[in-house]
């Protein structure tokens, strides 16, 4: 308990003192709990999610960093491996391959990266999986485009 | 929560998945990572370094990820992968204080052995089948034919069984060879005791004496040796010609090994010149040395650990 406080008011200085290092990557502590942390992340260009703020939740174990932190999508996103409702997110790293050497900044990178390279064959996200899988990339993308337009971008008036 | 809802979707999405993502390695660390252990983020507290990879934690901090690895293994570990580059290592080096260091095998809990202990017998025997990997050039055939001609044979060695239980566990790579060592020293045993009867040895000549230890030794040990019989057949003999305890043998030979390894060194002109193998070597006969003299000091991390690391690095730089 006490080892994952440390760790992560470390991570907190961290983000504080290298706020720009990362502009695609915005990491935010709850004001009451070291455990939840915010973050917002770009969509990478090149991707339907250009353009878009995907906002994560992340919830910390005690036992933090021996085990990965839970963390999933708040803003809707059509991506075959997040979970469409509860924006679970089916990433290797965060289940039987995570490392205590990741951090909360690197785990959003790895988040990014699979924005941008989807695996189409372990979906969460069925429908979108097997637009990917059966080829119609176009689909795939206008699908993502139009969520990420809906869900993670500025509404205009 | 969600994760348990489709926990087997994301099994197999690992699978598949963890041959295209980053490891760990190349996204986390940050400013000032060199200094810190990547576990705690902290400055370190009782440096640890594993031993393949030498990548450094805290000693806390890397047995806790070692504990929660195999609590996630039915199996006990024998080894534990980087956190941070995923190399397999089977032990931590800690406790370092320039002169003497521990080693905390994976294993080490599940086979209940002293550190110490463990440590010396694995350098003492590393250095062994080193050994025994490199050319036998004894040039002392003199001294063997003494040896028997002059029946020196017939002064016991009492380092012998001792010294065959050494050289049969870094042979075989297996600490529990007792049976073997029994057998094995009982046939020379019982061969040096029928020497003793003077009508048996007055009829047969010189050579067939020591062609008869030869065959009846090779026989015996082929079963456990294989195809390193006739080499540890040549070394036995050449100790018992020694007539050295195992601590004065150890320095012997280590000198044969150096030579050797020069020897090879001009052959193949692969080795690095600038850092003398035999600084390396020398390293595991002092480890050697206390392990026979009984006493508990460990020494030779500091150059044994150099030397690994700049072997690593030369290889990064061709």
């Amino acid at each position: 308990m006490q080892a994952s406080r440390a760790r992560l008011f470390k991570e907190y200085k961290e983000v504080q003192r290298e706020k720009s290092a990362d502009p695609d990557i915005q990491l935010i502590c709850d004001d009451s709990n070291i455990f939840k942390w915010t973050a917002l992340i770009k969509g990478p260009s090149e991707t339907p999610f250009e353009g878009g703020v995907f906002q994560l939740a992340f919830s910390i174990p005690e036992q933090y960093p021996l085990l990965p932190p839970q963390v999933r999508f708040m803003t809707k996103i059509f991506h075959p491996n997040v979970h469409f409702k509860t924006g679970e997110i089916c990433l290797d790293i965060l289940k039987n391959a995570w490392s205590p050497a990741w951090t909360l900044q690197s785990v959003c990178r790895a988040i990014i990266a699979l924005m941008a390279h989807p695996e189409a064959d372990s979906p969460l996200n069925c429908d979108s999986g097997n637009l990917l899988r059966s080829g119609d990339i176009r689909g795939y993308q206008s699908m993502a485009r139009m969520y990420t337009r809906l869900a993670a971008m500025p509404k205009k008036d | 929560m969600a994760a348990a809802a489709s926990s087997s979707a994301a099994a197999s999405a690992s699978s598949s998945g963890s041959g295209r993502r980053n490891p760990a390695a190349t996204a986390a660390g940050s400013a000032d990572a060199a200094c810190a252990c990547p576990i705690c983020l902290e400055a370190f507290k009782d440096e640890a370094y594993l031993d393949t990879c030498l990548h450094s934690f805290c000693y806390k901090c890397i047995c806790q990820w070692v504990k929660i690895v195999a609590s996630k293994h039915e199996e006990p570990l024998s080894s534990v992968r980087c956190p941070l580059c995923k190399t397999v290592n089977v032990s931590i080096i800690h406790a370092f204080d320039g002169e003497t260091f521990q080693r905390h095998y994976i294993t080490q809990d599940l086979a209940k052995r002293s550190v110490l202990i463990s440590l010396h017998l694995l350098d003492a025997h590393e250095l062994i089948s080193q050994f025994y990997n490199t050319k036998d050039i004894s040039d002392n055939m003199s001294s063997v034919q003494q040896y028997w001609k002059q029946r020196k044979y017939l002064r016991k060695n009492m380092w012998l069984e001792t010294w065959l239980r050494r050289e049969i566990q870094a042979l075989t790579q297996d600490e529990n060879v007792e049976a073997i060592v029994h057998h094995i020293h009982g046939v020379i045993e019982s061969f040096m005791k029928r020497q003793e009867k003077p009508h048996a040895s007055k009829k047969i000549s010189l050579e067939n004496t020591r062609e008869e230890f030869k065959s009846l030794l090779s026989d015996a040990a082929r079963p456990f040796l294989l195809g390193r019989t006739s080499r540890f057949v040549a070394e036995v003999e050449l100790f018992l010609v020694s007539q050295m305890n195992i601590d004065a043998y150890s320095r012997v030979r280590v000198k044969r090994f150096k030579e050797s390894a020069s020897h090879l060194r001009r052959e193949q002109d692969a080795l690095p010149q600038d850092q003398p193998l035999e600084d390396h070597y020398l390293y595991f006969l002092s480890d050697q040395i206390d392990c026979v003299g009984g006493n508990g000091r460990t020494q030779g991390l500091p150059k044994y650990l150099r030397t690994r690391k700049t072997s690593i690095q030369r290889l990064d730089s061709n």
